[in-house]
C-alpha cells in the first residue's frame, strides 16, 4: 500500500523533546518512539517451526524479535512482502498500527526496567537481541535488548499513552532526555 | 541534668549540628544522630507513654525492636505515626512529636489506668466487654480505641512517591555486621552479583555500636575498608537503609528501601521508600543478636536500657544516658557495658551480677554477685535502684541484659521452627537448606571470631574458604535469670503493651497455655514491635508456669513483615491517577474533539455521548439515536476484541468454540457466532468474518476479549494441540467505526474506491477488504447491531482520526452525527439485542432465544452440558421485551417481575428487567427481561416490583424486538 | 513462588494464572450416555495434599498454557512442561 496518508503515532502529542527529571550531569536514560514503524506478527504453520526460524535467519533487512512459542514480530519490512515470503510457513498479522515502540537507552537503563519488570536483564543472562514478553505496571511488554544498554520496549497502541507516563516517571530520578 | 553529650567520640559529624524539634522544643543535635540519640544527648529521656497503663516511657533499645520511643514524625500531610525514634536519622528541621496522651506527655490523664491496674490484667477486655453485644461496637470499642491508641495517622493524602522494584542476585546478604561483611566480601572476590543489605543508615551493624578489634584495628576501620572494597565492584550492590522484612517461597525477599525518610522533603524526581523483591539464588542471613531486657519491678522507668544500647549510645553516637549507671546483668554483655562507659568517663555505680560467680573483668567497677533489681524507683526518670537485699543504690541509669536472642524471623517466616539452645540461652534458626544459611550471631555464634569465620564460610560459594583476619574475642557466658519473682514493682514483660510479669501465669492457670493463645489473651508479642525483646522472656516465664521446657512451649508463629511496612509502600506508584493504566482507542481525538464524555469500560476509555449545549446525557443519547435512525451516524466501536485467526484448521477451531457452524461460511462474508462455556453457558459473542479459506477475523465483546483469547489459547493447547491454527489479538490495529442510519451508504460511498455498496456489490454480511479514500487498504463489515442499514468499517489504527474526520466531512450534506456507546445501547435494546445484562453468566443460548444457532452436528465447547435438563427446563428464564402498562411510568434495571396479582415474594418471583432504555423512537421507557417460560407469555400484564424503591408498576411482555419489527431498515 | 516456563524461562508467580487440574481430560464423545463422565470432567475437583499437575497460563508472558507439577504443601515444583506437550503424551499413553 503506497503511504500517502500521513501516519500519526499516538505518542504524537505525548513524548515531548527535551530534559526533563533530575537535571545533575548527563541524563540516565534516552528515550524516543519509533514511528512510523513496520510490524508484523508470525507465527509458524503447524510442523514449520524449523522451515520458518531459517527463513528468518536468512532474510536480508528484516529485523527478527522472539515473540512467544514459535512466533516472532518481524519488523522494518512491508506486510504484503512478508506475506508473500512466509506463505506456507507462517500465519502472518500486521501490527504495525497496533503496537508503539519505544526505545530506552544509557547507563541508567536497568535501574529503570528493574521498577517494572521481574525479568532479570543483567547482560550475563540477557544478551543483545534478546527478547521477552513481561508485564510493567499492568501493562503487557515485549522487551528486546537492542544493545548493551539499549532496550526496545513495544506495548500495545491503545496503552502507550499511559506507559509512556510510568515509564517516564520511574526515570525522572535519574534525568532523561526525550529525542 | 543527667544525659549528655560526650565530648569527643561517637561517629557523629560535630562540624554539621542540625535543629530539630520534639513536643514543641527546639534541639540541637548532629549529622549521625538518631531521634533517639539526640533527645537523650539533650537529657531527653521522656519520649512516650505506654498503651495500656499510659506508664512514661523513654527509649529502651538502640534499634528496630524499640517498643517504646514511637513518635509521630513530621507534621501535615507528611506525618507517620509510630515511628522509632531510635531508626530516625536526625535531620536539620525535623518535627516530631510523642503519642498516647492526653493532655501532654508529661501530665497524661490516662496513667490513672495504672491505679486501677488490677482491672487492666491479662483478658480484661475480655472479661469485661463481653456483654451486652451491642454495647461493644457502640461504646466499649470506641472509648478503648481513644484512650489507648497509639500515634494518629494523617487524614490528608500522602503527598510521596513509592515504587516497586525487582532485583536479582547470586548472594544476598542480609545484615552487615562482622559476619554479613565478611560473607559478602568473600562472595564479591568470586565475582558473584551481591546484594548487601542492612536496615540502618549506616552499613557495619555491631561494628558500629561495639569496641571491637580485628585485623589489628578498630573494627569500625576494619568495616570502613571492606565496604569500600564492596563499594568499588561493580558486581556488588549495597543497600543501606533497606529492611529485608520476609523471607518468601523460592529464595524470594521482600525489602524496603527508605529512599527519603532521612530528609525533610524528598526530591520531586525521587521516591519516598522503594518496595524491592529480590530474587536470590543463596542467601545469608548475618541480621545478629538481639538482646533482652530481664524482669524485674520498674524496668520500665525511663533511664532504663539495654546494656547494649546504653553503651551503643556511647559508643556510636557519643550520648550519654546518664552520670550514674547501674548495670543489672546474668551474662557477660552488662561488663562490656561497666567497661565502655567507664571509658567514656561515666560513672559506673556498680554492676548487679545474678549469677553466683561469674568470672569476668569489672574494669574496676564494684560487682554484686547473685544480686537482682526488685524495683526501679523514679517516675519519669530514673532516681536509684532497690536490691533484693532492700539495698537502695541511687543512680539516673539502669544497664540491663537478659542475654542475646538470635534474630531467627527470617528463617522462620515459612512455618520452620527455632531450636532453644540451652549453651547460649536462645532460640537459634532452623536448618532450611543450604539457599539460605544463617551466619554470626543469628546462628548462636557469639564470639567474634565465631561470626568471622561463620561470615567467611557461608560466602564462599565455591573452593576452599580462606582465612579470617585475627581479632579480639569477648568471652561469652550466660546463666538464665527471667524473672526477679520478689519484685515489688510493675515487672514488664511486654514494654510496648503493658503485659506484666503476673499476666502470664495468669493466663496458664486460666487454661491459656499455648503460647499462640497466651499471646492473644495478654497480648504479649503483639503490636508494632512484635515482641521483639520480650518473646523469649514470655515464653520461658510460661515454661515455668506450666513445668515445660523452653522448647515445649516454643515460639510464636513469625510471620513478615519484620518491621512495620507502610501502605504507601505496598501500594507502590499504582495509586489515584495511576491505580490502573488507562486504555485510549485510536479514535479518542476525533471523539475528544467532538466533545464526547469518555466512561471507562474495563481500562478503555469510551466516547459514551457528545452533548451539545444544555444537553444531559439523556437528552444527547436520544438526540444521537434520532438523528442515527433518520439520517446516519458514526460510532467509534474500536475496542471489540478482534482476533486474526489462520491456519489449516482455522474453520475445524472455530467449529468447535462456536456453539454455530463457521466452517461453511463463504469467503467475503460475516456470520454471528455464539460461544458457550464448557458447562452450557453463554459465554460471548460477536460477528465472525471469513477473510479467505484460512484466515478468518473473530470479534469479541469489549468485556470478554481477553478472556476469550485465553480460552482459545486453552482449548486448542490442552485439548486440540493437533489442530494446524494461528491466533493473535489484532485488537489494537485497527481503528474500527460503525456507521448506520439511512444515509450510511451514500456517506460511505463517497469515500470507498471502485466498490459499489449496493446490494450487489456489497450484500448484507460481506465482510471485504477494499480502498478507501484513493488508496488506504481498509476492511469494510456490512453488519449491524443499531438494526439500522449499517457497515463497520475498519482502518489501520495510525489513520483512524483521518478517516473518522473524512467520514464526518463525507456526511455532512446528510446531516451526520457521532453516537457514543449510551446511543448504541438504547438502539441495540429497542432491536432486542441481547449484550452484557442478558451475557450475565446464568442464560444460555435458549434463554436468549438463540437455541437454534447451536449445531447438532459437531461438538463443540458447552454442548453436552447446555443439553441438561436444567438447562433446556421450559420454566427457564428467557429474553423477552418489557414496557411499561401506562407509558408514562420509569421502569428500571435491577426491578422483579410478579404475576400482576402476587404481591412480593421469592416465591412468587417470575424474573427480573436485564436493561433498560427511554426509546426516543417509541417515546417511553422500555426494556429486556429475563422472565420465565417467558416465549409464551407475550402480551401478558405483569406486575413490576422495585425492591430499592419499594414501589410497583405494572408491564406488559412483549417480543424483545420492539421497533421495527420487520427488519425493513436493516435491509433498506 | 517461581515457576519455570519452558520459553520465557524463570518468572514469578503473578505473571501466570491457573486453570485448576490437569490430570482430567476433556471427553470426546457426545453420546449422551457419557454425561456422567462430562460431569465429572466439568465439576468434580480432587483436593490433592503432595503432588499435584496443574494448568498455568503464562498470562502476562508468552501466553502459553503451562502444567506445573508442584507439591500443594511445600510448594516445591517438580516440574514445568507445555500443555500441547501434556496433552501430547497424554494421548500417546
Ligand atoms: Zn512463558
Amino acid at each position: 500500500m503506497p503511504d500517502n496518508f500521513q501516519r500519526v503515532s499516538p505518542l504524537a502529542d505525548i513524548a515531548i523533546q527535551g530534559r526533563f527529571g533530575a537535571d545533575h550531569g548527563a541524563p540516565g536514560v534516552t528515550l524516543s518512539v519509533r514511528h512510523p514503524v513496520l510490524i508484523a506478527t508470525v507465527i509458524a504453520r503447524k510442523g514449520k517451526a524449523k522451515a520458518l526460524a531459517d527463513a528468518l535467519k536468512s532474510w536480508r533487512g528484516a529485523t527478527v524479535q522472539w515473540a512467544g512459542a514459535e512466533q516472532y514480530f518481524l519488523l522494518d519490512k512491508p506486510f504484503d512482502e512478508v506475506r508473500k515470503k512466509l506463505e506456507g510457513l507462517a500465519s502472518c498479522s500486521d501490527q504495525s498500527h497496533g503496537r508503539v515502540i519505544i526505545r530506552i537507552e544509557g547507563p541508567k537503563v536497568r535501574q529503570v526496567l528493574c521498577k517494572g519488570t521481574p525479568v532479570d536483564l543483567h547482560e550475563s543472562g540477557f544478551e543483545i537481541g534478546k527478547s521477552a514478553l513481561t508485564q510493567m505496571a499492568h501493562v503487557g511488554v515485549h522487551l528486546t535488548r537492542v544493545g548493551r544498554d539499549a532496550f526496545e520496549l513495544s506495548v500495545f497502541r491503545g496503552f502507550s499513552e499511559s506507559f509512556w507516563e510510568w515509564l517516564t516517571e520511574k526515570a525522572e530520578e535519574f534525568g532523561y532526555q526525550v529525542i | 541534668m543527667t544525659g549528655f553529650r560526650l565530648d569527643k567520640g561517637g561517629l557523629i559529624d560535630r562540624k554539621a549540628p542540625l535543629y530539630f524539634t520534639f513536643d514543641g522544643r527546639a534541639f540541637t543535635g548532629f549529622a549521625g544522630d538518631t531521634l533517639a540519640s539526640a533527645l537523650i544527648s539533650n537529657d531527653v529521656h521522656l519520649m512516650g507513654r505506654s498503651f495500656k497503663y499510659h506508664r512514661p516511657r523513654g527509649v529502651i533499645s538502640a534499634g528496630s525492636s524499640e517498643p517504646n520511643a514511637l513518635v509521630e514524625l513530621r507534621e501535615g500531610a507528611r506525618k507517620e505515626a509510630n515511628t522509632r525514634a531510635t531508626m530516625i536519622e536526625l535531620h536539620d528541621g525535623l518535627v516530631a512529636k510523642s503519642q498516647n496522651h492526653w493532655p501532654s506527655l508529661e501530665f497524661d490523664i490516662g496513667a490513672l489506668n495504672s491505679l486501677a491496674s488490677a482491672m487492666f490484667v491479662a483478658g480484661f477486655y475480655y472479661k469485661t466487654f463481653m456483654w451486652p453485644k451491642s454495647f461493644w461496637e457502640k461504646i466499649y470499642e470506641p472509648i478503648i480505641r481513644k484512650a489507648a491508641g497509639l500515634g494518629n495517622a494523617s487524614k490528608e493524602a500522602d503527598p510521596d512517591k513509592y515504587e516497586k522494584a525487582y532485583a536479582h542476585c547470586d548472594l544476598l546478604v542480609v545484615g552487615s555486621g562482622p559476619a554479613g561483611l565478611i560473607a559478602a566480601l568473600m562472595a564479591a572476590r568470586s565475582g558473584a552479583r551481591i546484594i548487601l543489605a542492612d536496615e540502618s543508615s549506616t552499613l557495619g551493624g555491631s561494628l558500629l555500636n561495639e569496641n571491637e578489634e580485628i585485623g589489628g584495628m578498630s573494627g569500625h576501620a576494619w568495616a570502613i575498608g571492606v565496604i569500600g572494597e564492596l563499594g568499588s565492584k561493580s558486581n556488588v550492590t549495597l543497600m543501606p537503609r533497606t529492611t529485608i522484612f520476609g523471607w518468601y517461597d523460592d529464595n524470594i525477599f521482600g525489602a524496603v528501601e527508605r529512599v527519603n525518610d532521612h530528609v525533610l522533603e524528598p526530591s520531586p524526581y525521587e521516591p519516598r521508600q522503594r518496595y524491592w523483591r529480590i530474587m536470590a539464588k543463596r542467601a545469608v542471613m548475618a541480621t545478629g543478636a538481639e538482646e533482652r531486657p530481664i524482669v524485674f519491678g520498674g524496668n520500665d522507668v525511663p533511664g532504663v536500657m539495654t546494656a547494649g544500647a546504653l553503651r551503643t549510645y556511647a559508643n556510636r553516637y557519643a550520648a550519654a544516658a546518664g552520670k550514674s549507671v547501674v548495670v543489672f546483668t546474668n551474662n557477660n554483655s552488662g561488663y562490656r557495658t561497666a567497661r565502655d562507659m567507664n571509658a567514656h568517663g561515666v560513672h559506673v555505680e556498680v554492676i548487679i551480677d545474678s549469677r553466683k560467680e561469674p568470672n569476668v573483668d569489672a574494669g574496676g567497677v564494684p560487682v554484686i554477685r547473685g544480686g537482682a533489681i526488685v524495683n526501679v524507683r523514679g517516675g519519669k526518670r530514673v532516681s536509684g535502684v532497690e536490691l533484693a537485699d532492700h539495698r537502695m543504690i541511687p543512680c539516673d541509669a539502669v544497664a540491663m541484659s537478659g542475654g542475646w536472642s538470635p534474630i531467627v524471623n527470617l528463617m522462620c517466616h515459612r512455618g520452620a521452627k527455632p531450636k532453644w539452645d540451652e549453651r547460649i540461652a536462645g532460640f537459634v534458626p532452623p536448618d532450611v537448606g543450604d539457599r539460605f544459611v544463617a551466619a554470626g550471631s543469628a546462628a548462636g555464634r557469639m564470639l567474634l571470631s565465631e561470626c568471622l569465620a561463620d561470615g567467611a564460610r557461608a560466602g564462599t560459594l565455591k573452593g576452599k574458604t580462606p582465612a579470617i583476619p585475627k581479632c579480639r574475642d569477648e568471652a561469652f557466658a550466660v546463666t538464665p535469670l527471667w524473672w526477679v519473682k520478689e519484685s515489688t514493682g510493675k515487672a514488664f514483660v511486654d514494654y510496648q503493651n503493658d503485659s506484666t510479669a503476673k499476666d502470664l501465669p495468669l493466663a496458664a492457670q486460666e487454661g491459656y497455655r499455648d503460647i499462640e493463645l497466651a499471646k492473644r489473651y495478654t497480648t504479649a508479642g503483639m503490636a508494632t514491635d512484635q515482641g521483639k525483646l520480650g518473646n523469649v522472656n514470655a515464653i520461658a516465664i510460661l515454661a515455668e508456669a506450666t513445668g515445660r521446657t523452653m522448647d515445649q512451649v516454643g515460639t510464636t508463629t513469625f510471620r513478615p513483615y519484620y518491621t512495620p511496612v507502610s501502605f504507601g509502600a505496598i501500594a507502590g506508584p499504582f495509586v489515584g491517577h495511576h491505580f490502573q493504566p488507562v486504555r485510549k482507542t485510536p479514535l479518542h481525538d476525533w471523539a475528544d474533539e467532538l466533545g464526547a464524555v469518555f466512561v471507562e469500560t474495563g481500562l478503555w476509555m469510551r466516547s459514551s455521548w457528545f452533548p451539545q449545549a444544555g444537553e444531559d446525557w439523556l437528552a444527547s443519547a436520544s438526540r444521537e439515536v434520532l438523528a442515527t435512525r433518520e439520517r446516519v451516524g458514526l460510532c467509534d466501536v474500536s475496542t471489540l476484541g478482534k482476533i486474526d485467526v489462520q491456519g489449516k484448521d482455522a474453520a475445524e477451531f472455530l467449529n468447535r468454540l462456536y456453539c454455530n457452524t463457521f466452517s461453511t461460511l463463504d469467503v467475503g462474508k460475516a456470520r454471528y457466532g455464539l460461544m458457550l462455556r464448557e458447562d452450557g453457558i453463554v459465554f460471548d459473542d460477536g460477528t465472525t468474518s471469513r477473510l479467505a479459506a484460512d484466515h478468518f477475523l473473530m470479534t469479541t465483546t469489549t468485556a470478554n476479549a481477553a478472556r476469550v483469547m485465553s480460552h482459545m489459547e486453552f482449548c486448542h493447547q490442552a485439548h486440540w494441540p493437533e489442530l494446524d491454527v494461528q491466533y493473535v489479538s489484532v485488537t489494537e490495529q485497527w481503528a474500527q467505526m460503525a456507521i448506520a442510519g439511512p444515509k450510511a451508504r451514500a456517506t460511505l460511498q463517497k469515500i470507498v474506491d471502485k466498490v459499489t455498496l449496493d446490494d450487489t456489490g456489497f450484500p448484507y454480511l460481506a465482510a471485504k477488504e477494499i480502498s478507501i479514500l484513493g488508496g488506504m487498504t481498509a476492511r469494510l463489515f456490512r453488519i449491524s447491531f443499531s438494526g439500522e442499514h449499517a457497515y463497520e468499517l475498519a482502518v489501520p489504527a495510525d489513520y483512524g482520526n483521518l478517516v473518522a474526520r473524512s467520514i464526518m466531512q463525507a456526511g455532512e450534506e446528510f446531516g451526520i452525527t457521532p453516537y457514543g456507546i449510551e446511543a448504541l445501547s438504547i438502539m441495540r435494546i429497542e432491536k432486542g439485542h441481547v449484550a452484557g445484562g442478558e451475557l450475565n453468566g446464568t442464560t444460555t443460548a435458549g434463554d436468549l432465544g438463540l437455541g437454534k444457532m447451536m449445531s447438532s452436528k459437531k461438538d463443540y465447547i458447552g454442548r453436552m452440558m447446555a443439553a441438561r435438563e436444567g438447562l433446556t427446563d421450559k420454566n427457564r428464564q428467557c429474553v423477552v421485551g418489557i414496557r411499561p402498562f401506562d407509558a408514562a411510568d420509569k421502569i428500571r434495571a435491577g426491578s422483579h417481575i410478579l404475576k400482576k396479582e402476587d404481591a412480593p415474594s421469592m416465591a412468587a418471583d417470575q424474573g427480573y428487567i436485564s436493561s433498560v432504555a427511554w426509546s426516543p423512537m417509541l417515546n417511553m421507557w422500555l426494556g429486556l427481561a429475563l422472565l420465565s417460560n417467558g416465549r409464551e407469555r407475550h402480551g401478558e400484564v405483569v406486575k413490576i416490583f422495585d425492591g430499592v424503591r419499594k414501589i410497583h408498576m405494572f408491564g406488559v411482555i412483549c417480543d424483545p424486538m420492539q421497533y421495527d419489527r420487520e427488519n425493513k431498515k436493516l435491509h433498506a | 513462588m517461581l515457576i519455570k516456563c519452558p520459553h520465557c524461562g524463570t518468572r514469578p508467580v503473578e505473571e501466570f494464572t491457573f486453570n485448576g487440574d490437569a490430570s482430567i481430560q476433556r471427553p470426546t464423545s457426545n453420546d449422551p450416555a457419557t454425561m456422567d463422565q462430562w460431569f465429572d470432567y466439568v465439576y468434580l475437583r480432587d483436593n490433592p495434599k503432595g503432588r499435584f499437575d496443574e494448568y498455568a497460563h503464562h498470562s502476562s508472558g508468552c501466553r502459553a498454557w503451562l502444567v506445573v507439577t508442584r507439591d500443594t504443601q511445600t510448594h516445591e515444583i517438580f516440574n514445568v512442561v507445555t500443555a500441547r506437550d501434556y496433552a501430547k503424551k497424554r494421548v500417546a499413553s
